[in-house]
C-alpha cells in the first residue's frame, strides 16, 4: 500500500531510519501521507530542486492509478 | 563464439541456429562444414554448418546481482515496484566499470515505464540516489524494461528525419515537445546531414524544445 511505499524508500534515502513516520489521512477522494523525517534527513527525501520528492510523487501517483484514488504527499518539517 | 548445427537442408540448419541464438539471419556467419544433398530413393540429405557470432551480438542474458551492492539495489528495486502493487523481477543487464544497468520484467511493464518513460526515470533517479548512498557516489544505474530505452531512441530519431523532410518540402519550421538535453542531442545529431534544415534548443532549464527550421541551401556557402 501507498503508506508502505513511502515509509520504504524513505528509509532507504535517510541516515536515520527509526525516525521516519509515515501518517496517513484519508479523505473521500483523495489520501493524504505526511512523511516526517530526521530534521537532519528533509534534504535527503526533498533533494535539489526537490527532484527526489518529485520522483517520489510520481512513483505514488502511478500506485494510485490502482486504486483510482488521488494520493498527495506532504513532507512534514 | 562458434558453434555447428545439422538439418536436411542448408535452411533448416540456419533455422535451428536463429531459435538456439536468439537471433536474426543477419546478425551471424554461416559457413557451410558439410553437405549431403538428397539423393535418389531413401538417402536423405544432411547440412552441417558451422556459425559464427560477435560475442557482441549475443542477446544479453539474464543475471543475477552478485555483490552486496547489486543484492541491494536489485532488492530495492524489486521492493518499491512490489509495493507499487506492480510485482516483477529485477537482473542485472550489463555492468560497466561505474555503471550497471537493470532490466525490469513484469507483466506491468507498460505503468512501470509510464507516459514517455516518466515512471522509469523517477524510479530510476531513487536508485542512483540510494546507489550514491552505497557506494560514496561511485556507482550509477541505469534501468529499463521491455527496452523501452533503446526503442524511444530510434523512433526520436526517426520523427526527427520525418520532420526533417516536411520542414524541407514546407519550407517552414517545427517545434518539438520538451525533451532532455540527451534526447535533444539526438535530434541534433540526426538532422546533421540535412544541409538546407537546421536545429536549435528553445527554452529555459533541463526540458527545453527543439526546433527545426529551414535555413535554405546556398546561404552558409
Amino acid at each position: 500500500m501507498e503508506k508502505e511505499l513511502v515509509a520504504y524508500i524513505a528509509k532507504a534515502l535517510v541516515d536515520e531510519p527509526d525516525k521516519v513516520e509515515v501518517n496517513m489521512i484519508e479523505g473521500e477522494k483523495s489520501t493524504i501521507l505526511e512523511l516526517k523525517v530526521s530534521p537532519n534527513d528533509i534534504g535527503k527525501v526533498i533533494g535539489k530542486h526537490g527532484r527526489i520528492a518529485k520522483a517520489v510523487r510520481t512513483i505514488l501517483s502511478a500506485a494510485a492509478t490502482k486504486t483510482g484514488k488521488r494520493v498527495v504527499l506532504e513532507i512534514l518539517d | 563464439m562458434v558453434k555447428e548445427f545439422e538439418g536436411r537442408t542448408e535452411k533448416e540448419a540456419i533455422d535451428k541456429a536463429v531459435e538456439e541464438l536468439g537471433l536474426n539471419r543477419d546478425e551471424f556467419d554461416v559457413e557451410i562444414v558439410e553437405a549431403q544433398k538428397s539423393g535418389f530413393l531413401f538417402k536423405k540429405g544432411k547440412v552441417v554448418i558451422r556459425v559464427h557470432v560477435d560475442d557482441e551480438d549475443l542477446p544479453p542474458e539474464k543475471k543475477g546481482p552478485e555483490n552486496d551492492f547489486e543484492h541491494a539495489i536489485v532488492d530495492f528495486v524489486e521492493n518499491v515496484i512490489a509495493k507499487m502493487g506492480y510485482p516483477g523481477t529485477v537482473s542485472i543487464s550489463f555492468r560497466e566499470d561505474k555503471k550497471i544497468g537493470l532490466r525490469i520484467d513484469s507483466e506491468h511493464s507498460s505503468i512501470l515505464i509510464g507516459r514517455k518513460g516518466k515512471n522509469l526515470d523517477a524510479i530510476q533517479l531513487l536508485a542512483n540516489v540510494v546507489a550514491g548512498k552505497l557506494t560514496n557516489d561511485e556507482m550509477r544505474v541505469v534501468i529499463d524494461s521491455e527496452n523501452y530505452r533503446s526503442r524511444r531512441e530510434q523512433n526520436l530519431i526517426r520523427m526527427a528525419r520525418k520532420i526533417g523532410e516536411q520542414v524541407r518540402r514546407t519550407k517552414g519550421s517545427r517545434l518539438l515537445e520538451p525533451m532532455n538535453p540527451f534526447e535533444r542531442r539526438l535530434i541534433h545529431t540526426a538532422l546533421n546531414d540535412f544541409e538546407d534544415v537546421d536545429t536549435k534548443s528553445e527554452g529555459e532549464g533541463l526540458y527545453k524544445q527543439v526546433r527545426i527550421y529551414y535555413r535554405g541551401v546556398d546561404r552558409d556557402k
